[in-house]
């Protein structure tokens, strides 16, 4: 496998939900590749169908998803994995930093034991040894004192120290690819801050798929951004040709909604899953919509190099 | 955008009527509420339903099953059938009745003791906690035989005296709902303590409320199936737990008479097990009604 | 408008051996009618707690709360009942803060029908004026709150507060857990909703872009004590306490403010110093 060869390629991805209401599509027909050593940040806002594609490529859906399409991890198709090889895969090969809730953590059990569980299960160090791994790690996500956090509950970290030792449990079998859900949701300022500035660490050594809503880390993070939209891609490319000169009327209107942007809110609401509008999903809520936006539904052009828009104003 | 409930497919279902569809995962819950408003409606229609007078002789003693006497006649040539039914009055009034008054109680002291915290709550523990150490069922026994008192009564005794387990589940949701920011908003509004009580607590508990309510139901027909047993229950009623002592002391068992044995523990344990499997089913239904997924 | 002289909110823990946390240890400032005032700093730092403590949601251990002349802290609690309309809450989680039985036609009402403000017609006619200023339209009106998006529900939130028509509001973060579109429109609405009834409000947030787009004047919180305090664009663009340099520096990655005019030197402690007109510094550590 040569170094040009992508890492992650994902194919025409479909994933839907069966619920009482009918089936939510919360991705259609999704197309990605992350190349090795790469930080590929996937914008969106609720709804979009971010944290899905995320859960999509390590199978940690529920057994009733519907899943089309290919997920090619070096060359092998994900999806076409039987359970026992996923498990391999999983941790090992491609860890997530899961977002942080309340429940990420074990509250009856230690967090060295949890991390220390992920080490023997992969590494096969027992006892002490991976013990003292774990210790390792948590002092790589730099928290204080880390043999003495080690065998505190989860209940004496905060927020932020949560945030950390959940990086850390991924780091644990020094992963070739990472997925990081929304690890800065619900951090104040200063915390963010330190996230971010310890991902741009780890970030070095692997490639990373970072799912967040939060535009500024994806700035600093990441060198190409796609941003969602209702379950598909509406603009990817490199970072600094999105983020200052976006292309697509919904990247436009997220980035001007932004406080230090002017704060202009984008009208309406997000759309239902289950009926997206037919034509251009964003249609409804874009201020340069024609009539063909209602009807056509919009493919990813190419408008600058490696940047493309689903946009019909640039077809 | 809604949050969605995302849950297993229900492939068959039937519907019943328009707000009640059956289908795999609730066919427990409709199952076991169908037997137990079989049983109301029996203790209802007992006068019309039986055949005889529960206490009237009316045939020969201790006869076999035949089409007149359904489940033939004890040795007081009454009709076993007849008393079977008349007897599910007393069960489901000592059930029912006392389970109303525990509840009740539960629920008020629950709501009180959560909502006010500090020193109320701990005052009003500290006494619960002396409450439950006496021993109820002895207590019961005692003041039955004293005071021989009717049905009701009993009922209503069985419930405050048996009745104050469910005070720290009921207390502990209401010390989270509490301070909930929906109900510090109501306050901030400028709303008085027992309109939120009322009206914003009461109604978040009930479904935690009524699942008591039916087990207290189950445990206390059960205590009065023992009361029964043991002789002491309402001597004007018919009581199943008196047909078994009965039964067994006057010779049922030696003389195989199944048909004077077997009915009434039966028909105690169909209930008891529809109350248990209703209890269940609607905890679990009323437990985080929407799976919410992030997408 | 309301003056708030050294109020103190101290929790005591701890069985056998009471510890005492200050939450807030002392914080006075202003706020004028119609004017509103950022409170920010990290997490931990008393801020939620002060703002609940003002209304007294939560009982502080001393000071005064001066509203519009009348101390709210000497109230009988059945004339705080009474008086509670004129100052309300918009709470961080909007699904929260609603009676998840209640359908949104019954949250609005409630707070009319408390105070019985209002006949059935009239409380009919509020609710629909009130649930249209706040951006939704009359099918919101039958659902229940987890029916509706975040965005929804803090529309649904305000519309239950508005219905009082406060003089004040004190709003805890109401927008931390919402996407950046739709905060935006929660924050416009609010805006404009403020302007157009000119209420006081006290915004509480950590971030300080939103402060920036929203206040007038903003107050920096460590440790239960405001340490800096003065217009918007002054205390962010040059902050003189080191705290607030550091908070300033961290969401704006360094490249932020402008080089401080020199602050001048400690005299005593815990006084505030008036640095440039109308903005105050803590005269400790700086």
């Amino acid at each position: 496998m040569t170094t040009d060869e992508p890492l992650l390629r994902v194919r025409g991805l479909k994933v839907g939900f069966p619920t009482s209401d009918g089936l939510v599509k919360a991705s259609d027909a999704i197309d990605l590749t992350i190349r090795t050593g790469e930080t590929l940040a996937l914008l969106g806002e609720t709804g979009s169908g971010k944290t899905v594609l995320g859960m999509a490529i390590l199978r940690l859906l529920q057994p009733n998803t519907r899943i089309e399409g290919e997920i090619l991890y070096r060359g092998r198709d994900l999806l076409s994995l039987p359970e026992r090889e996923m498990q391999k895969v999983r941790g090992r090969e491609i860890a997530v930093v899961l977002q942080n809730s309340g429940t990420s953590f074990n509250p009856v059990l230690r967090v060295g034991d949890q991390i220390a569980e992920a080490i023997t299960l992969h590494r096969g160090l027992k006892g002490p040894d991976a013990e003292a791994a774990a210790v390792d790690l948590l002092d790589r996500v730099r928290i204080a004192d880390p043999a003495r956090m080690a065998r505190e509950y989860p209940h004496r970290f905060s927020g932020g120290m949560r945030e950390r030792a959940l990086i850390a449990l991924a780091l644990a079998c020094n992963p070739s690819f990472l997925i990081a859900d929304e690890p800065t949701r619900g951090l104040d300022a200063v915390t963010r801050r330190e996230i971010l500035s310890l991902f741009s660490e780890i970030n070095r050594d692997r490639s990373v798929l970072f799912i967040t809503h939060d535009i500024e880390a994806a700035a600093t993070l990441a060198a190409r951004v796609a941003v969602m939209y209702a379950g598909e891609i509406v603009e990817i490319g490199p970072v600094d040709a999105v983020l200052s000169s976006p292309v697509h009327p919904y990247t436009r209107g997220l980035l001007g909604s932004l406080p230090e942007r002017g704060m202009r809110p984008i009208p309406g609401s997000a759309p239902s899953l289950i009926a997206p509008p037919a034509g251009c999903r964003f249609s409804p809520r874009c201020t340069f919509a024609v009539g063909r936006c209602e009807k056509e539904h919009p493919g990813l052009v190419e408008v600058g190099p490696g940047h493309y828009a689903r946009c019909m104003l640039y077809d | 955008m809604r949050s969605f409930g995302v849950t297993p497919h229900a492939r068959s279902s039937i519907r019943v009527w328009r707000w009640v569809t059956v289908s795999g995962h609730n066919v427990a819950l409709y199952l076991s509420l169908g037997v137990i408003l079989v049983y109301c409606a029996i203790a209802l229609f007992a006068p019309v339903i039986a055949p005889f007078d529960p206490f009237a002789m009316s045939g020969s003693p201790l006869a076999p099953p035949d089409a007149t006497h359904l489940l033939g006649t004890n040795d007081l040539a009454q009709d076993i059938f007849s008393r079977l039914i008349w007897g599910t009055r007393a069960t489901l009034i000592l059930g029912f009745l006392g389970a109303a008054v525990s509840v009740v109680m539960d629920t008020i002291i629950g709501i009180v003791a959560g909502y006010y915290g500090g020193r109320v709550d701990e005052a009003v523990m500290r006494f619960v906690d002396v409450m439950m150490t006496i021993p109820a069922f002895p207590l019961l026994l005692v003041v039955t035989i004293f005071f021989r008192p009717g049905i009701y009564v009993t009922a209503v005794i069985m419930g405050l005296f048996g009745g104050l387990n469910g005070v720290r589940i009921i207390r502990s949701q209401v010390l989270t709902l509490a301070v909930s920011d929906f109900v510090v908003g109501t306050k901030a509004l400028g709303a008085g303590d027992g309109y939120i009580m009322g009206r914003h607590i009461l109604p978040n508990i009930l479904p935690l409320v009524g699942v008591k309510f039916v087990t207290s139901a189950q445990h206390f027909m059960l205590v009065g199936i023992g009361l029964g047993f043991l002789g002491i229950g309402d001597q004007n009623l018919v009581d199943w737990g008196q047909m078994i002592e009965r039964a067994s002391q006057n010779g049922g068992i030696i003389l195989g008479l199944w048909w004077w044995l077997i009915p009434p523990g039966l028909a105690v344990t169909v209930i008891s097990l529809a109350l248990a499997w209703f209890a269940y089913a609607w905890e679990e239904r009323i437990n985080p009604r929407f799976q919410v997924m992030r997408v | 408008m309301i003056d708030i002289c050294d109020l103190k909110t101290y929790y005591s823990t701890g069985f056998l051996h009471r510890t005492e946390i200050r939450a807030v240890d002392g914080v006075s400032f202003r706020i004028e009618k119609g004017e509103t005032l950022g409170l920010v700093g990290e997490s931990g730092c008393g801020k939620t707690t002060l703002g609940r403590s003002l209304l007294r949601l939560i009982e502080p251990t001393g000071g005064r709360v001066l509203f519009d002349g009348t101390d709210i802290m000497a109230l009988s609690r059945k004339d705080l009942r009474r008086f509670r309309p004129r100052m309300q809450m918009i709470f961080q989680d909007a699904y929260a803060s609603l009676n998840p039985r209640m359908r949104v036609c019954e949250s609005i009402a409630e707070p009319l029908r408390i105070h019985g403000l209002e006949d059935r017609a009239g409380i009919d006619r509020r609710m629909r004026d009130l649930i249209e200023r706040v951006g939704l339209n009359e099918e919101h009106l039958n659902r229940r709150p987890y029916e509706l998006s975040g965005g929804q529900n803090q529309r649904v939130a305000l519309a239950r507060v508005l219905a009082l028509e406060p003089d004040f509001i004190v709003a805890d973060e109401p927008t931390s857990g919402l996407d950046v579109s739709v905060q935006a429109q929660i924050l416009t609405l609010f805006r404009d909703l403020g302007r157009e009834y000119h209420t006081a409000c006290l915004y509480i947030s950590h971030d300080l872009g939103v402060v920036r787009a929203m206040s007038d004047r903003v107050a920096v919180m460590l440790k239960g004590r405001v340490v800096e305090i003065g217009p918007t664009t002054d205390v962010l663009d040059h902050p003189c306490h080191s705290y607030t340099r550091r908070l300033v520096a961290a969401s704006t990655g360094g490249e932020g403010f402008a080089r401080p005019a020199p602050c001048p030197a400690s005299l005593r402690l815990p006084a505030m110093i008036e640095v440039r007109s109308g903005h105050w510094v803590e005269a400790t550590a700086r």
